[in-house]
């Protein structure tokens, strides 16, 4: 084999993984993230709330 | 752990064959779909039809709120569930969908499926709403009514006068307005159900020789059986339990009595008129129910008392392992029935034999049940002057 055949290979090799890897944070690691974001500053405020302090509106 | 290894190394190194104008494409277009779908979220499960699609919903609150001014009226606007149930400040409202995950462990579980379970949880779940709207004043009453729009002249001279009162503190409209658009609970027949409901009935097993204590005035009794009552134990009393039988404990009682009568009046301490217990005269004259230690005068009065230990039955519910609890809910109770009409006097302003007169001289311009009543009477002889030195 050739260099430019050893590049091309690994090159799609990479294109692959980066294909992959943005595949991912799109359906998993994003979603997955804000929603946990957004739940956990609700459960903050309700737990401050429910341990008696007060949230200014 | 090496796909997680590899996955890393790719977010990590610029992107090689991925274009700058498609990685910006995507970023945009999932901030866009995040954003909307996010939003959407938030509407859809904030509408009537999201609210009953649950049975229990839909069966009791919602066919309630058919019958009340909430639902139609000559003005044609009408409340849906989440313009009272849901906050509509940002934070509120997701801290409240984050509580709202308890209703899906009731939905899954069947807490309230039916009829008969839905009226035994129905103070309960009442019990926090009213705590809600207590705590954000009302607010989404007042998203609709304003103090400020408020038309007196139509008002009956008695609404105008309670009205004005409310709008000068901006009050909080359920201290009123309970059971408005949903049928109240029933709470006739329960003793101090808003207090049982802050403090609970208490423990089902009692551990001998440790201490409880009182969270309703509790009838006494001579066995463990028998039905013939030998006096009452006063609310917020202290109380070690002796022995445990079914549904009865024995229970010891100490405190001071006057020597006067039968000296049937079981006082906190001596030369301190605050009720522990009272027992019948015959309980009273019964050899072995008191036992009497020694006794002191009272200077002021000229009176003899004597400290006594009085051990009888009471039922084995309404006995709690915490007094602060009681206090708490006591003074709660103490500072918004009086404030209605005047500034509350500090606990320590009078001493604890001053306070039940006081107190007895205002009650009957307050709605308290009996068991509440005797409850705040003795916080404020527990936390008056006699007890806690304050300067003022």
């Amino acid at each position: 084999m050739t260099t430019e055949q050893i590049n091309k290979e690994t090159g799609e090799k990479k294109k692959r993984k980066e294909l992959k890897a943005l595949g991912f944070i799109i359906v998993v690691l994003f979603p997955v993230l804000s929603v946990f974001a957004i739940g956990g500053y609700g459960l903050i405020i309700w737990l401050i709330q429910a341990f008696g302090g007060v949230i200014p509106h | 752990m090496k796909w997680f290894k590899n996955l890393w190394q790719t977010l990590n190194t610029p992107a090689k064959y991925l274009t700058l104008g498609s990685i910006s494409l995507t970023a945009f277009i999932m901030g866009v779909m995040f954003w909307g779908g996010f939003n959407t979220a938030l509407e859809a499960t904030n509408t009537e039809e999201f609210c009953i699609g649950c049975h229990s919903m839909e069966s009791k609150p919602y066919q309630e709120l058919q019958k009340t001014v909430h639902w139609s009226n000559h003005s044609g606007v009408r409340a849906t569930c989440p313009d009272c149930h849901v906050p509509h400040s940002w934070g509120r409202k997701i801290a409240r969908k984050m509580e709202a995950s308890s209703d899906v462990w009731g939905w899954v579980f069947n807490t309230v499926n039916t009829s008969e379970k839905f009226e035994d949880k129905r103070l309960e779940m009442a019990s926090r709403e009213w705590a809600r709207f207590e705590r954000d004043d009302s607010l989404a009453c007042k998203n609709c009514h304003n103090y400020d729009s408020m038309k007196w002249d139509t008002m009956s001279k008695l609404a105008q006068k309670q009205m004005k009162r409310a709008a000068e503190k901006d009050q909080s409209c359920v201290d009123c307005h309970k059971g408005i658009a949903h049928i109240l609970p029933d709470m006739g027949t329960a003793r101090a159900p808003q207090l049982i409901a802050e403090v609970g009935t208490g423990p089902s097993k009692f551990t001998n020789e440790q201490y409880y204590f009182s969270a309703l005035t509790k009838p006494l009794f001579f066995s463990a059986k028998g039905d013939v009552e030998a006096g009452t134990l006063n609310v917020a009393t202290k109380v070690k339990i002796l022995e445990s039988k079914e549904n009865r404990v024995k229970v010891s009682i100490s405190g001071w009595r006057k020597q006067i009568g039968a000296g049937r009046v079981i006082y906190y301490d001596f030369g301190i008129n605050m009720l522990t217990a009272q027992l019948s005269k015959e309980a009273a004259k019964t050899e072995g129910v008191i036992n009497g230690f020694e006794e002191k005068e009272d200077e002021m009065t000229g009176l003899k008392w004597q400290r006594v230990e009085t051990t009888l039955w009471t039922d084995a519910e309404y006995l709690i392992t915490e007094q602060q609890p009681l206090w708490d809910y006591a003074r709660t109770t103490f500072r918004s029935s009086c404030s209605v009409c005047h500034t509350q006097p500090d606990e320590a302003h009078f001493d604890a034999n001053t306070w039940p007169g006081m107190f007895q001289g205002m009650i009957a311009f307050v709605n308290m049940d009996q068991d509440t009543q005797a409850l705040v009477q003795k916080y404020l002889q527990q936390h008056s002057s006699t007890f806690v030195k304050k300067e003022h």
